[in-house]
């Protein structure tokens, strides 16, 4: 047992060391070979770009903490902007009001996600296939595919363009976000079951937690983070279009797997997620300046994720190997 | 040891983030090779690929180094991040093709504040965030060149029907308006008796094609404006057994077409040479960045293309290009 323990935790730090390792390898080469990689301005470029997809990849740890997945979350982000724009411009509200509701109605959402989850105990990957059909099919239906909300205003659309106090306007809501689920999870009794949760469902039920409200909250909270997540996505391009965030559950769901949280619930961590979010992100910006073209960074993201994975299985071997060989029957 | 490696990347970002940006391209003298940075819309299609082949042939003759590329996947944001990336790095002169005109934008003026000239080509952004848009086909070219061939395929006289994509597309309606005019200025004895929609299906071009072909028996030619509409047109003409006794032309790729080409069932794709558009934006996006291209010239000398058209801030390629039997195999996208 105890051996066990210790083999889980250093299996926790060795994978975050690991991708810190990665990451510090990746800042060096791309340094090395592009002259325009290491400044100020690429930093924000790579802050900006990956801000929607570190959101959704924080608001997914936890889910996945409990042996959960949220594939919705692309496709809500897509209705959340159309939403917005809708609001916007036909509902006359200001942008502010618009956002506000918009958020509410992301929560309100991701409670449908959880609802359906936690009261008619459905598979999490069945419930939100369903969703992830369901709101892109909204979205394009609110706009017959083709309808494009634009024109924002200035005031609005420094949000996703503009800096303020030196850094980029949306870093500050990635970092709140991030701070906030890391407090949560890793410093909270509160954020603690979720891991309960995971590793052992009947288990937490039996120690007395409220195991459905725990993850409905995850699935609520991943909703609101979406809207966010939209509201930005919009500011940054100034436009919303039903195909907004196409593909984005996927790039979450590998940042979160990369960054060492197991899929089946149980282990991991937000800091992990992050790691995770910035060797994908920096990957992809850095390929540009190296001057390879973008399918390369596909292709080593994926190469990276199956290492990352053959990595994790590593020390079991080996503990088992040792195990072994101590204890020959 | 984790102290080490954290140490380790905190001094990789903090080296990298001192080094101030260099100097701006634009600073360091006339000698100096300029980079232009060419975006298709999508990286697999073929009308791009074959885009591209030009724009290598431009490069290799203007000495230019070329950076392609473009989204792989369906992401409406990928073009912006690409192209911000690219201002970043610092190249001269950015061409693209513009998927999102809107949201574009906004990656494209920011280039330009930046000091980076732009050209868009194949579709256009909004005219304040670029110098010069290489159009490869004005409404009045196509509307003419469709109607003069439809004309000469019929002996100027007869009935002959049109397939849209749908009656609110405005790029569409633009060339109806041309097509009609040309009908009715240069060709008495011809009569447009029906235009429908396809919802740019191919099904649905083919079904409303069978049954113009029932209503009007006395139809001479199938008009398709629409990409999918011209093999959907051809295959109900093939169906209805009247290959060759009613034509099909249309605005069309020639890849998809061949097959209906080569057994006579349609008779002329019209397009233009994506491999000029290719070669011709770059030659542009060259003269732009090395200054000796201004807005407000009327004409431009682009390599073997020889002397092009400037409409305003619009460089023209030209006519459009008819594809047929004898030429069609030459051309592969």
């Amino acid at each position: 047992m105890d051996a066990t323990i210790r083999v889980r935790n250093w299996k926790g730090l060795r994978h975050e060391l690991l991708l810190l390792a990665v990451l510090a390898g990746e800042i060096l080469y791309f340094n090395a070979v592009g002259s325009r990689f290491g400044t100020l301005d690429n930093l924000f470029d790579i802050l900006r770009h990956s801000t929607e997809i570190g959101l959704l990849a924080v608001v997914m740890t936890p889910i996945i903490l409990t042996g959960g997945i949220d594939l919705s979350v692309g496709s809500l982000l897509g209705l959340c902007a159309i939403l917005f724009g809708k609001m916007w411009r036909d509902g006359g509200l200001p942008p502010l009001t618009a956002a506000v509701c918009t958020l509410l109605f992301g929560a309100m959402a991701g409670a449908l996600n959880g609802g359906l989850i936690t009261v008619l105990r459905l598979p999490p990957l069945i419930v939100t296939l369903g969703t992830y059909s369901l709101f892109r099919g909204l979205a394009e239906a609110i706009t017959h595919g083709a309808d494009t909300f634009t024109n924002f205003p200035a005031s609005f659309l420094c949000l996703g363009q503009e800096n303020r106090f030196g850094i980029p306007v949306q870093a500050f809501a990635l970092i709140l976000v991030a701070a906030g689920v890391w407090l949560m999870v890793h410093r909270t009794t509160f954020g603690r079951s979720f891991r309960a949760i995971g590793f052992a469902p009947e288990g937490a039920r039996y120690a007395g937690l409220p195991v459905d409200r725990r993850v409905a909250f995850s699935y609520i909270l991943a909703g609101f983070v979406s809207a966010l997540a939209a509201v930005i996505y919009t500011a940054r391009l100034g436009q919303a279009k039903a195909d907004a965030g196409t593909g984005y559950e996927l790039y979450a769901i590998t940042a979160v797997v990369l960054g060492g949280t197991s899929i089946f619930g149980g282990s991991g961590s937000v800091h992990g997620t992050l790691l995770g979010v910035a060797a994908i992100a920096v990957l992809s910006n850095g390929l540009v300046h190296a001057h390879q073209p973008r399918e390369v960074a596909g292709m080593l993201t994926g190469v990276l994720l199956l290492l990352a994975l053959c990595g994790g299985v590593i020390p079991k071997l080996v503990a088992f190997l040792r195990a072994r060989s101590r204890h020959p029957n | 040891m984790k102290r080490l490696l954290i140490l380790s990347a905190v001094l990789a970002f903090a080296v990298g983030c001192s080094k101030s940006p260099k100097p701006s391209h634009n600073e360091e003298g006339a000698g100096k090779k300029l980079t232009i940075a060419l975006m298709p819309k999508s990286k697999g299609n073929g009308y791009f690929i074959s885009c591209k082949q030009g724009a290598d042939e431009a490069a290799r003759e203007l000495g230019v180094d070329l950076l392609f590329d473009g989204p792989t996947d369906p992401d409406p944001a990928r073009q912006n991040e690409i192209i911000e990336n690219w201002s970043t790095l610092g190249v001269d002169v950015i061409a693209v093709a513009c998927e999102n005109k809107e949201g574009i934008s906004t990656a494209l003026r920011k280039a330009r504040q930046k000091g980076i000239k732009v050209v868009t080509y194949d579709s256009d952004s909004t005219t304040d965030v670029r110098d010069f848009f290489v159009n490869q086909a004005t409404p009045q070219g196509i509307g003419n060149t469709l109607m003069d061939e439809a004309a000469r395929l019929t002996g100027e006289e007869g009935e002959f029907a049109i397939i849209t994509a749908s009656l609110t597309a405005a790029n569409m309606n633009e060339w109806r308006k041309n097509i009609e005019a040309r009908l009715a200025e240069k060709y008495p004895r011809m009569k447009l008796v029906a235009t429908k929609p396809c919802d740019d299906l191919k099904d649905k071009a083919q079904s409303e094609t069978t049954s113009l072909l029932s209503a009007y028996p006395n139809l001479k030619l199938v008009m398709a404006i629409c990409t999918p509409a011209v093999p959907g047109a051809a295959e109900a003409v093939k169906q209805a057994g009247k290959s060759g006794a009613v034509k099909v032309i249309g605005l069309g790729l020639p890849s998809e077409n061949r097959k209906y080409v080569k057994e006579d069932v349609t008779q002329s794709v019209i397009l233009w040479k994506t491999i000029d558009l290719g070669y011709l934006t770059i030659h542009a996006a060259n003269a732009l960045g090395s200054g000796t291209l201004k807005p407000g010239a009327a004409t431009y000398k682009a390599g073997r293309l020889g002397d092009v058209e400037i409409a305003g801030d619009n460089i023209l390629l030209g006519k459009p290009f008819i594809f047929n039997k004898e030429n069609i195999d030459q051309f592969d996208f």
